[in-house]
């Protein structure tokens, strides 16, 4: 992972291949999205089976949103910016 | 409307459009202050299958400032859960509802109320508090006010609270208003309108027989006032409080095609907002009001210039010719309207109004400012302020106030003489109004919390011909 900019917790522990996961399949959720809305939903997601959504806002920098549960962080990864255009056939 | 599908983009989302706010000291409890924020506006009562509720990806909230900074020190959180009991039925109800946890009643929501103090510490103060059903008709809810008197829930903390369908109190000729601003009792003397009517008419209410989600909760006026005073001189700063009520949704939401596998996740981005009623609706320009629903009232200086110069303050004169002259003098001149300014973004400072304040200091926010200090009055006026009745709006509002009115008579000059001693209104100004009151309303209020009326049943309303 390159570089955090803002957030509330830290995503240097998240793999590369568990945000591609999460980008492309979105991680299924089993208790659907209402108990996501729950006071622990509000904060920084602390479980491995909690969706991650990856948006890719500027693909020429590579500039991600990643959110997880109540938080949104932002992240620089270029490379991971060419392999997901890649695999949509944008790249 | 004062609030219902005020803005573009929350006009689309009802579940969480936020129709009124009524913030007041409780007639029947003085101690106490009610709060009522309003959703899911403009409900037919006949809405079978699927009746009318809060959504459960919504977080609803009523917040209050006690400080004048334009930011919550204090915050109810709501947020709902529905369950079903029968996945096999279409209907929602396959019987008599009788209680709230009846096997008849298919479609129940719950909700929980968490408090947020200055500190932003999080407390939940009860969870999965039944909401009454809403009022399907007479065979299905036989007793309708015992299902919703029970629906009332004191907590632990001293709050009471309800969530649930209600009767919408408000009033309003929407039709008219919206139609070139007419006024009905005075359509033979709008511009438009003197060309097509010799007389005047009679305003229609266009949300009578509607039905509105309330989320209402009524607690100790120490609770809400700064430092906890338990009493305060009206001339305190402290006895002011700023209420407001936002509802937000999670900034991603991802569908599946099957709702258990949806995913909602982010942080919450507020939707919806509502303090001074008709603020986004009449003051805010079109394009414009999607964001100011999407920002805190500590954010509205930039909305400043829509209060110092209101559109509609401009059109009243051409409008209504030779009715406003003194107005448009004034509107001429390019003269801020500082009335404005105090009403709806400081509050009003003391000096201006005889025993009277509910100044907030130098921030300009747009909230909903009650003076607690103020007693409930035995005879309302529906004027309030403006009429002499220091407990009404625009010191906070109670549900039968007349803030359409008010609110045209303000625009069109009756309080600018608060700031400007020389400015005479024109006689109009005094008399302008839309020509209804709660009476107009089908539906009685209570006289005890929630205050707001049963419901219009979906099986009499519309009404039978044979009746």
């Amino acid at each position: 992972m390159s570089r955090v900019h803002s957030g509330t917790r830290a995503v240097s522990r998240l793999s590369r291949r568990r945000v591609l996961i999460a980008a492309t399949v979105g991680v299924g959720v089993s208790a659907a999205g209402v108990a996501g809305l729950s006071i622990a939903g509000e904060k920084p997601g602390s479980d491995d089976s909690e969706p991650l959504v990856l948006s890719l806002r500027d693909a020429k920098k590579g500039t991600f949103d990643l959110f997880s549960g109540g938080s949104k962080v932002t992240l620089t990864d270029k490379k991971l910016a060419e392999k997901l255009l890649k695999a949509v056939k944008r790249g | 409307m004062s609030s219902h599908r005020e803005a573009p983009e929350i006009s689309k989302d009802p579940v969480a459009d936020s129709a009124d706010l009524y913030a007041f000291v409780s007639p029947d409890h003085p101690d106490t202050v009610t709060l009522i924020a309003n959703y899911v506006p403009l409900q037919l009562p006949a809405s079978g299958p699927n009746f009318f509720e809060f959504g459960d990806d919504v977080l609803y909230e009523i917040h209050v400032d006690s400080n004048g900074d334009g930011r919550p020190d204090l915050t109810y959180q709501f947020r709902f859960r529905t369950e079903l009991r029968n996945d096999r039925t279409f209907l929602y109800n396959t019987g008599p509802i009788e209680s709230l946890d009846s096997e008849n009643w298919n479609r129940r929501q719950f909700y929980s109320v968490t408090r947020v103090d200055s500190h932003g510490k999080h407390t939940v103060l009860a969870e999965k508090l039944p909401c009454p059903p809403c009022n399907v008709g007479p065979l299905s809810i036989p007793d309708y006010d015992k299902l919703a008197e029970d629906a009332v829930h004191k907590l632990k903390t001293g709050e009471k609270v309800f969530a649930g369908q209600r009767a919408d109190p408000f009033f309003v000729d929407l039709g008219a208003i919206f139609d070139l601003g007419t006024l009905r009792p005075f359509q033979d003397k709008h511009l438009v309108g003197q060309k097509l009517f010799n007389y005047a008419g009679k305003a229609v209410n266009a949300t009578d027989k509607m039905n509105v989600h309330s989320i209402a909760i009524q607690l100790p006026l120490h609770y809400v006032r700064r430092e906890g005073k338990k009493k305060v001189r009206g001339r305190d700063p402290g006895a002011v409080i700023g209420v407001w009520t936002s509802a937000s949704r999670r900034q991603v939401q991802v569908r599946h095609g099957r709702k258990n596998d949806d995913v909602y996740v982010g942080p919450q981005v507020q939707v919806s907002r509502l303090g001074n009623p008709l603020f986004n609706e009449v003051i805010v320009p079109m394009a414009q009001k999607d964001l100011w629903n999407s920002l805190p009232p500590s954010e509205d200086k930039r909305f400043a210039e829509f209060v110092e110069q209101p559109e509609l303050g401009a059109l009243l004169p051409v409008l209504y010719p030779g009715l406003f002259d003194n107005l448009a003098e004034l509107n001429k001149a390019k003269t801020a309207r500082a009335d404005l300014v105090a009403i709806l973004l400081t509050g009003i400072p003391d000096g201006l109004i005889d025993d009277f304040q509910n100044n907030t200091g130098d921030v300009q926010a747009d909230m909903l400012r009650l003076n607690t200090a103020v007693p409930p009055t035995k005879e309302e006026n529906a004027f309030g302020l403006l009429g002499g009745d220091l407990a009404g709006f625009p010191n906070g509002r109670r549900v039968a106030d007349d803030v359409v009115s008010i609110s045209l008579r303000a625009i069109a000059g009756v309080t600018v003489p608060l700031v400007d001693e020389k400015f005479k209104p024109d006689d109009a100004a005094a008399l302008v109004e839309q020509g209804l009151s709660a009476k107009d309303a089908s539906s009685k209020l209570l006289k005890k919390f929630p205050y707001l009326g049963v419901p219009f049943d979906g099986f009499n309303n519309p009404e039978a011909e044979d009746k």
